[in-house]
């Protein structure tokens, strides 16, 4: 046994700050939680996904390279299949997506008979270059946006959407 | 364009651009042994006219499917459609339709007549390839209405 005995005074003093202590924690835990919330979030759609076109394959000439991946919106789960005009430039991979910058229809590589070496909107005849530049005097007002785009074990990997860095 | 609020937004501000409406005519069969062509036909419908709006979205409005019974007069549901499409601003409109009933009211202009694909044992790639060849089949048929009178 020790000696020292523990006061009324003191073990009263224990006890709150035992329980003060708690009680803080419980109010600031979810407060720190809140606060760093941001970092923890898990970026959605913001990976690669891999398609099933091989790079081997890919040639100077744009192919339509489809893609599948789950988007949440709201409650509503979907499986949405997109696609991306893929081709390479020297040893880069470039790949376009095919929303036109009009009203959003699908853009077509070579879709006019006439225009072979341009991308082609059927709505309202919008062309684009092949790196993307719309061409003045068809409806589109900007470039086609750009996917960041790799190479996952010799396969073509598809990732986040933004502004075309070529034109 | 889907007709939803915010698309039609957009519509209203770009009528110039968006001047085809497409409408899915769909018939609803409940018993029990016409219920599940009839659900089929109505996935079928839904999937090509979803792709058909991805491929043309800044040109065409994409309505709700018309869903109808049986028994009712398609005679009627055309006059009525086209006196309500009448006061839009929409210069071309294209019927959508797996029921063979409407090849025979001579009043709609514009009925493409597609034969329904049980496509729900498919799987997923395949039923891609599938949706998109039968796409093909119809895309062509929108050029030519729009090169016509544009």
């Amino acid at each position: 046994m020790s000696n020292n005995r523990v006061s009324r005074r003191q073990f009263l003093g224990y006890t709150l700050t035992g329980v003060g202590g708690f009680m803080a924690a419980g109010m600031l835990m979810p407060m720190v939680r809140f606060a760093v919330d941001p970092i923890l979030q898990q970026h959605e759609g913001g990976d690669f996904v891999l398609t099933d076109q091989a790079v081997a394959d890919i040639t100077e000439e744009p192919v339509r390279v489809d893609f599948s991946f789950e988007q949440t919106d709201a409650w509503y789960v979907s499986e949405v299949t997109n696609s991306a005009w893929v081709y390479k430039e020297g040893d880069k991979l470039i790949a376009l997506s095919p929303v036109c910058k009009h009203l959003g229809c699908t853009v077509n590589w070579a879709g006019d008979p006439e225009q072979p070496t341009q991308f082609f909107c059927p709505c309202h005849a919008g062309r684009y270059e092949k790196n993307g530049q719309n061409i003045p005097g068809t409806p589109p007002l900007g470039p086609l946006d750009e996917y960041e785009v790799q190479e996952q074990d010799g396969f073509v990997a598809i990732g986040a959407v933004r502004d075309n860095t070529l034109v | 364009m889907h007709f939803i609020a915010k698309e039609i937004d957009q519509y209203l501000n770009q009528q110039d651009y968006v001047d085809t409406a497409v409408v899915p005519l769909l018939q609803l069969d409940l018993s029990t042994n016409g219920m599940k062509p009839s659900a089929g036909a109505s996935e079928y419908l839904q999937t090509l006219t979803a792709l058909l709006e991805k491929q043309f979205k800044g040109r065409i409005l994409l309505l709700p499917p018309v869903s109808y019974a049986k028994i009712a007069n398609r005679q009627r549901i055309a006059d009525e459609l086209s006196e309500e499409l009448q006061q839009t601003g929409f210069k071309h409109v294209f019927y959508l339709t797996t029921d063979a009933e409407w090849r025979t009211i001579e009043s709609l202009k514009n009925v493409l007549w597609l034969p329904a694909i049980p496509i729900e044992d498919m799987d997923q790639s395949f039923k891609k390839s599938v949706m998109e060849d039968q796409l093909r089949q119809v895309l062509p048929l929108f050029m030519k209405e729009w090169s016509h009178h544009s």
